[in-house]
C-alpha cells in the first residue's frame, strides 16, 4: 500500500477520534518507513490562519473602490464613473460625503490588460480601510472574479471558444464558484478544504477541525476529507456542547452523563441507510470535538482590542478568541469562514452601502489590530470575496447582477498599498469597451479567483507540487517558477516556498 | 393507554395472469410490510390494486402517511386514518375550505393590543393604524393556525409552498408581520388550487414585490442610464419555476450532443424579462414610486401603473412624465411578447407569467421539489415523473392543479412504500429543524383552553435556525442539490435538509430538545401589551397524564412503542429501542409512602423517552 491510497482509505474510515489519533500515529511511522524520498520535510510548526469573509448577495464593489481622477483627456476616471453609475455614483474627493483617497495606489496592469486609472478613493464609510490602506496591511484585487481560463476581451467572451462560468449572475452558482474556484462545476469541494485535505494533519488535536465556521456548513471550507466545525460566535467554553439536564431534577450529573452516552450509543451504530449514516457521524464528530473545544475556550485570556457590536465584528472576535488559544487547540494551521450577508442592493443601494461597507471598513481595523495584540500579525491574512459585482448602471436606486469586481486582502504579509489585477474602464456605455460585456455594465474579470487564491495557497504552506489539487484550473493562468508569484501580493520575504508534496492526484473537471 | 398495533390484513395475494407476464413487486405500502406478491393484470391496474385502493393502513402505515402529509399529528389522527384509509382521509383534507386567515388572527391580535391600551389609558387615541405591530405576531398567528386548523394537509403544504416561493424577514420586510401574513395567505388559500394563480398571485404580491425588488420598477430611461431591475425575472425563472437547466419529464437534465447541460435562459432572456416586471407599484398609493407605505399598503395586491408620474407629483422643477411600463416587444424563452401601448402592459405581465408557466421544465421542476420537501430527498425519476405528468395534466386537461399533484405524491407508490430501505440505502430525508418542533407540539397532548396557543418562536429560531419565512436568502434554507459529505456524496444523492446541519445546530438541536421536553418548556409566552395579565392556559405545556402509568420498568416498552408510533411511525429500531429502554430503566423511580410511584420520577422518564427517540436516527431520517 502505498501512501496515497493509504490517506484515502483511512479518510474513508470512521471519524471518531480515537481511530484519526491511530492514523496519526500510524501515518507518523509510515513515513519512517518510506524514507525521505517521498516525504520531503515535516508538516508546518509555525502558525498561519486564513480568515475568508463572504459578503454574500454580490457587494457593488465598484462603488467601494472607485476612480478620483478628473482630467480630461487623462486620468479621468471619475467622470466617466460618474457618467454611467448617474443616481448611485459617491461625491467625489473632498465634496461632502465624498470619496475618501488612497495613497499612491499603483495601480499597474496585470496579464497584459492594463489598469484604466491611476487615482482612487474607497467608500465614504471606510476609514479604518483606507488606513489599513494607506499604511501597507491592505491591498485590492482589481476586477476579479470567476474563471476557468483567461478571457481577453468581448470577442473572446462572444466567440464560444472560451470555457465560461456555469451559471452566470446566479447568486447560487457565483457565491458557490467563488468558494470552489472551479466555476465549470457544480460538484467541486471548496478552496479551503482542499488545503485542509493536505495540511489538516499539521493540528494536533484532529477533533477540531483546520477549518472553523461561524457561518455553519459551507462549501468554502468543504474538502474531500475534511469539513468545517462550526461554532457560533458567542465564544464561551460554557455554550460548546450539550446543555446539563437542570439541578432540579437531582442526580443531574448522572442523568446528563446516561442522556449523552444514550445518544452516543445511538449514533455510533452502523446505519445502513446513508442518511441516518451521515446524520450519525456529524454527531460523532461534533461531540468528539466538544471536550477539547471547550478545554480550549477556558483559556482564553482578556484581550483590550475593542470590537464593535454588529454580526461581522463579532464573528471576527470569536475568530481573535480562538486564535488566542490556538497553542491548546494543537492548531498550526486555521482557516475561518465568515458570511456577512445582505449585498444584494437591487435597492436602497446607496444607503445600504453607507451601513454595512462602515461595518465592514471598522470590523477589519479591529481584527487587524487584534491580531497586533495577538503578536500574530504577519500570521493571518484576511480576505473578502462576494458573489460578483454590480452593474455599473442603476436600476433607480439599486444595480444588478455582473461578474468582475473589487475584493480586499489584508494582513501583515500582505503587500499592501497597492491595487492588483486590473481596474476596468468605467466607460461601459462605449462600444470599444472591450471588458465590458453588457449594456449595463458588466466587466469579464481581468484576473481570476485561482491567481488570488494561488498566492495565498503559496503563502499558507501548499507546495507547487500540490497547487494542482488545490487548485484544478491554476495552470490555465500560471505555472509556478521560484521567485514568480500568481499576483505578488503577499510577502515571502524570508519564508521558503514549502516543498512539501502530500500526492493527492491532481483534480480535473 | 394500551397499543394496539393491529394488523388488519394479511394478504398473499397470487393470481395468475393472462394478459400480461407475471410480474413480482414488494408489496408494503403502508399496510404490510415486506410481503412479496405476484400479480396479475397489467403493471397500472395491479398495482392499484394491491398498493393503495380498498386497503386500510396500520397504524405504522398511517403515522407514517401522516408524517408526510401533515406538521405533525396526534394517536386519534393515526386511529382515523388506519380506519378510514389514506384515500379517503386525503380526499376529505382536500376538500376542507381555508379554515385560517393569518392577516385576520393578526389582525384581531393587534386589536386585541389596541383596546387593551386604551382601557388603560383612554385618551392614548390608540388604532389599529398607529400602533405597531412586530414580526413575532406573525409567528404567532402562525402557530395558533398550524396547531388548531383542521386542514392539516394545507398547512403541511403551505410550509413546502413558502419554501420555494421564499419570502424572508431577512428582508425590507423585516417588521411588516401584515405583509408576511398577507402572503402566507396566498400560500395556504391556493395550496390546493392552481400553480398558475400562485404565480400570478405573488408576482402582484408587495410583499415579493419589496423583497424581490420589483416593485416602483420602471421602464429603460435612457437620459438617466436607469435599467429595469432584474432582481424577479431571474429568480422567478431560476426558483419558482423552471431552474437553470433543462429538464426531462423525470427530472433528470437533458444533455446536448457534448454531454453537456442545456441552460434555460441567457443573461439576455433576463434583461427581456425585467422588462415585462416594470410599472407595479404600491396597490393604495396614487403613483409609481411613491415610497411612502404603511402596513397595510403590504396587503394591497400591487397596481399597474403605465405611466411614470413620479416627477411630476413630486412638483420638481420642469416634471418629466416618463413611461413606467417598458414599452416594445420583449423576447425571452423563445417566446415574443408583442409590443403593445403601455397602458395594457398588465397583458405583457400575464403573457409572461404564461409563456414561464407552460414551459416544459415547470411540472418536473414543481414535483421534484415538493416531493423533497414532503416525502423523500431522492425521488426516483420514475416518481418524479408520476407527479410532473399529473402536474402537466390533472386528467381533466388541466395544468397546474395543486390539489391533483400534492394526491399523487402522497399516494405515490414510492411514498407509500414503508419499507422503502430495501429499494435504496438513502430513503427518506432529514426532518426539518422547524419540522421536528411541530411534530413534537402537534403529537403530543399539550395543555390549552378554549383553543388558544401563544407563542413567539423567537428563542426557537435561535436554537434551530429555522422557523416560517425567516430564510437567509430567497434559496430557502437549504437547497434542492446539496449534497453532504460522505457517504452521500460518494453515492452522489442529495439531502438539502443537511445543508443546515453542522455542529452548531446539531447542538443546538439537542439544546432546544432539553427545553422543550426538560425543563418543561415547549413555547414562549409573550404578552400582547404592557401589564398583560400572565394566561397560563395559553402558556402550553405537554400533558402526559395519560403516560403516568406507562413509566415502571415493566411498562417502559408499552410508553416507548407510544412515542415511537406517534413521533417515528415506529421506525426505531428495536435495537435503537432497546439502548433507550436500558437508558430508562437506570433513571431513578421510587414510591411514596402509600406505595405510589413518585410522581416526579414518572415524568422525567417520559420526557426522557421522548426526547431519545427524537434524537435518534431513526426518528430524524424520515423514511
Amino acid at each position: 500500500m502505498n501512501r496515497r491510497n493509504f490517506i484515502k482509505q483511512t479518510s474513508c474510515a470512521a471519524m471518531g477520534s480515537t481511530t484519526l489519533l491511530s492514523t496519526l500515529a500510524n501515518l507518523t511511522s509510515l513515513n519512517g518507513a518510506l524514507g525521505a524520498g517521498v516525504v520531503k520535510s515535516a508538516l508546518p510548526t509555525d502558525y498561519k490562519a486564513m480568515v475568508c469573509i463572504l459578503l454574500s448577495g454580490g457587494v457593488d464593489s465598484y462603488n467601494m473602490l472607485v476612480p478620483t481622477g478628473t482630467t480630461t483627456g487623462g486620468d479621468n476616471g471619475y467622470n466617466e464613473y460618474k457618467g454611467v453609475r448617474t443616481d448611485l455614483a459617491i461625491p467625489n474627493v473632498g465634496a461632502t460625503g465624498g470619496l475618501l483617497s488612497l495613497n499612491n495606489p499603483q495601480c499597474t496592469s496585470f496579464r497584459g490588460i492594463p489598469c484604466s486609472y491611476n487615482s482612487f478613493g474607497v467608500h465614504p464609510s471606510m476609514t479604518g480601510v483606507r488606513s489599513l490602506f494607506n499604511t501597507g496591511k491592505l491591498a485590492f484585487m482589481g476586477n476579479i472574479g470567476t474563471l476557468v481560463e483567461p478571457v481577453a476581451n468581448y470577442t473572446q467572451y462572444q466567440s464560444g471558444l472560451k470555457k465560461l462560468p456555469l451559471g452566470m449572475f446566479s447568486h447560487s452558482d457565483q457565491s458557490m464558484q467563488w468558494q470552489t474556484s472551479v466555476p465549470q462545476s457544480r460538484d467541486a469541494v471548496g478552496f479551503g478544504g482542499r488545503i485542509a485535505d493536505l495540511l489538516n494533519a499539521a493540528n494536533s488535536h484532529q477533533e477540531v477541525s483546520m477549518n472553523i465556521s461561524l457561518a455553519g456548513k459551507n462549501i468554502f471550507q468543504r474538502g474531500q476529507n475534511i469539513s468545517e466545525y462550526a461554532i457560533s460566535n458567542n465564544v464561551n467554553a460554557n455554550n460548546v456542547g450539550f446543555d446539563s439536564l437542570p439541578t432540579w431534577w437531582g442526580n443531574s450529573g448522572l442523568l446528563t452523563q446516561t442522556r449523552n452516552n444514550t445518544i452516543d450509543n445511538l449514533v455510533s451504530k452502523t446505519y445502513a441507510n446513508l442518511l441516518q449514516k451521515t446524520y450519525s457521524t456529524t454527531t460523532k464528530n461534533s461531540m468528539a470535538s466538544f471536550g477539547v473545544f471547550k478545554d480550549a475556550l477556558q483559556k482564553v485570556p482578556t484581550l483590550t482590542t475593542s470590537f464593535a457590536d454588529n454580526q461581522l465584528s463579532n464573528d471576527l472576535a470569536a475568530i481573535t478568541k480562538i486564535m488566542s488559544v490556538r497553542n491548546f487547540l494543537g492548531a498550526k494551521r486555521q482557516i475561518f469562514f465568515i458570511d456577512y450577508g445582505g449585498w444584494d442592493m437591487h435597492s436602497d443601494l446607496i444607503s445600504g452601502l453607507n451601513n454595512k461597507l462602515s461595518v465592514v471598513s471598522q470590523a477589519l481595523k479591529s481584527f487587524y489590530d487584534a491580531t497586533v495584540e495577538l503578536g500574530i500579525s504577519d500570521k493571518v491574512t484576511t480576505f473578502t470575496i462576494s458573489d460578483f459585482a454590480r452593474t455599473i448602471t442603476s436600476n433607480g436606486g439599486g444595480a444588478d447582477h455582473a461578474w468582475g469586481g473589487n475584493t480586499m486582502v489584508m494582513g501583515g504579509a500582505v503587500n499592501g498599498g497597492k491595487i492588483f489585477g486590473a481596474y476596468p474602464k468605467m466607460d461601459v456605455l462605449s462600444s470599444s469597451n472591450q471588458q465590458n460585456i453588457s449594456f449595463r455594465g458588466n466587466f469579464i474579470p481581468s484576473i481570476a479567483t485561482d491567481e488570488f487564491y494561488g498566492e495565498l495557497a503559496l503563502w499558507y504552506g501548499v507546495s507547487p507540487y500540490d497547487l494542482c489539487y488545490v487548485l484544478p484550473n491554476l495552470h490555465n493562468f500560471y505555472s509556478y517558477g521560484v521567485n514568480q508569484y500568481p499576483v505578488g501580493f503577499m510577502n515571502f520575504n524570508g519564508n521558503a516556498i514549502s516543498t512539501e508534496n502530500f500526492p493527492q492526484d491532481c483534480l480535473t473537471y | 393507554m394500551k397499543l394496539k398495533l393491529t394488523v388488519f390484513f394479511i394478504l398473499f395475494i397470487k393470481i395468475s395472469s393472462q394478459i400480461c407476464g407475471q410480474q413480482t413487486v414488494t408489496f408494503g405500502l403502508g399496510n404490510v410490510k415486506n410481503i412479496s406478491v405476484s400479480s396479475s393484470s397489467n403493471t397500472t391496474t395491479g398495482l392499484k390494486t394491491l398498493l393503495s385502493s380498498g386497503y386500510l393502513p396500520n397504524y405504522n402505515g398511517a403515522s407514517r402517511f401522516l408524517s408526510h402529509a401533515t406538521l405533525g399529528a396526534k394517536f386519534s389522527e393515526i386511529q382515523n386514518v388506519a380506519s378510514i384509509g389514506k384515500e379517503k382521509w386525503i380526499d376529505a383534507q382536500l376538500n376542507l375550505p381555508n379554515s385560517f386567515s393569518m392577516e385576520l388572527y393578526l389582525k384581531s391580535l393587534h386589536q386585541i393590543m389596541v383596546d387593551s391600551m386604551l382601557r388603560a389609558t383612554p385618551s392614548g387615541g390608540y388604532t389599529l393604524d398607529n400602533t405597531n405591530v412586530q414580526n413575532w405576531h406573525f409567528d404567532a398567528s402562525w402557530f395558533q393556525g398550524s396547531m388548531t386548523a383542521p386542514d392539516m394537509l394545507r398547512w403541511r403544504v403551505a410550509l413546502a409552498l413558502s419554501e420555494i416561493v421564499v419570502i424572508s424577514r431577512i428582508s425590507g420586510l423585516d417588521g411588516q408581520p401584515y405583509g408576511m401574513a398577507s402572503y402566507y395567505d396566498i400560500l395556504l388559500s391556493n395550496a390546493f388550487g392552481n400553480y398558475r394563480t400562485i404565480l400570478d398571485k405573488i408576482t402582484y404580491h408587495p410583499a415579493m414585490g419589496s423583497y424581490l425588488t420589483f416593485l416602483n420598477n420602471h421602464a429603460t430611461n435612457t437620459t438617466k442610464q436607469i435599467y429595469p431591475d432584474e432582481n424577479y425575472a431571474r429568480e422567478i425563472m431560476q426558483l419558482f419555476s423552471i431552474g437553470l437547466y433543462k429538464l426531462n419529464l423525470d427530472g433528470t437534465e437533458m444533455k446536448d450532443a457534448n454531454n453537456k447541460s442545456i441552460p434555460t435562459y441567457v443573461n439576455s432572456d433576463i434583461a427581456a424579462l425585467a422588462k415585462v416586471f416594470t410599472g407595479l407599484g404600491w396597490g393604495d398609493r396614487p403613483y409609481l414610486g411613491h415610497y411612502q407605505k404603511d402596513k397595510w399598503s403590504y396587503t394591497k395586491r400591487m397596481k399597474f401603473f403605465p405611466l411614470d408620474s413620479l416627477e411630476y407629483y413630486q412638483g420638481w422643477w420642469q416634471p418629466k412624465i416618463y413611461n413606467g411600463h417598458e414599452p416594445g416587444s420583449k423576447t425571452f424563452l423563445g417566446s415574443t411578447i408583442p409590443n403593445r401601448p403601455v397602458v395594457q402592459g398588465e397583458q405583457d405581465i400575464q403573457d409572461a407569467l404564461n409563456i414561464i408557466f407552460n414551459h416544459p421544465n415547470v411540472g418536473p421542476f414543481m414535483a421534484r421539489r415538493l416531493i423533497q420537501r414532503l416525502v423523500a430527498s431522492n425521488p426516483s425519476p420514475a416518481y418524479i415523473q408520476r407527479v410532473a405528468t399529473v402536474f402537466n395534466d390533472n386528467g381533466s386537461g388541466v395544468r397546474g392543479d395543486l390539489k391533483a399533484v400534492v394526491r399523487a405524491i402522497l399516494l405515490d407508490q414510492e411514498a407509500c412504500d414503508c419499507n422503502a430501505d430495501k429499494n435504496s440505502d438513502y430513503a427518506g430525508m432529514l426532518r426539518e429543524p422547524f419540522v421536528r418542533y411541530m411534530n413534537l407540539m402537534r403529537g403530543l397532548k399539550t395543555t390549552t383552553q378554549g383553543g388558544i396557543y401563544r407563542n413567539t418562536m423567537n428563542n426557537l429560531y435561535d436554537r434551530i435556525e429555522q422557523i416560517p419565512l425567516y430564510s437567509p436568502t430567497v434559496f430557502n434554507f437549504f437547497q434542492p442539490d446539496y449534497i453532504p459529505d460522505g457517504d452521500l456524496k460518494t453515492a452522489a444523492k442529495y439531502a438539502p435538509e443537511f445543508q443546515l446541519l453542522n455542529s452548531q445546530t446539531l447542538t443546538g438541536y439537542v439544546n432546544a430538545l432539553n427545553n422543550w421536553l426538560i425543563n418543561d418548556d415547549p413555547v414562549e409566552f409573550w404578552s400582547l401589551f404592557n401589564n398583560e395579565t400572565y394566561k397560563p392556559d395559553q402558556d402550553s405545556k405537554f400533558d402526559l397524564s395519560a403516560d403516568s402509568s406507562l413509566a415502571t420498568n415493566e411498562k417502559i416498552p408499552q410508553l416507548l412503542d407510544k412515542y415511537n408510533l406517534i413521533l417515528a411511525h415506529g421506525a426505531v429500531s428495536k435495537e435503537n429501542i432497546e439502548i433507550i429502554r436500558q437508558a430508562i430503566i437506570s433513571m431513578p423511580y421510587t414510591f411514596d409512602y402509600y406505595g405510589q410511584p413518585n410522581s416526579q420520577d414518572i415524568f422525567r422518564r417520559v420526557r426522557m423517552a421522548i426526547f431519545l427517540i427524537m434524537a435518534s436516527p431513526d426518528y430524524l431520517i424520515n423514511r
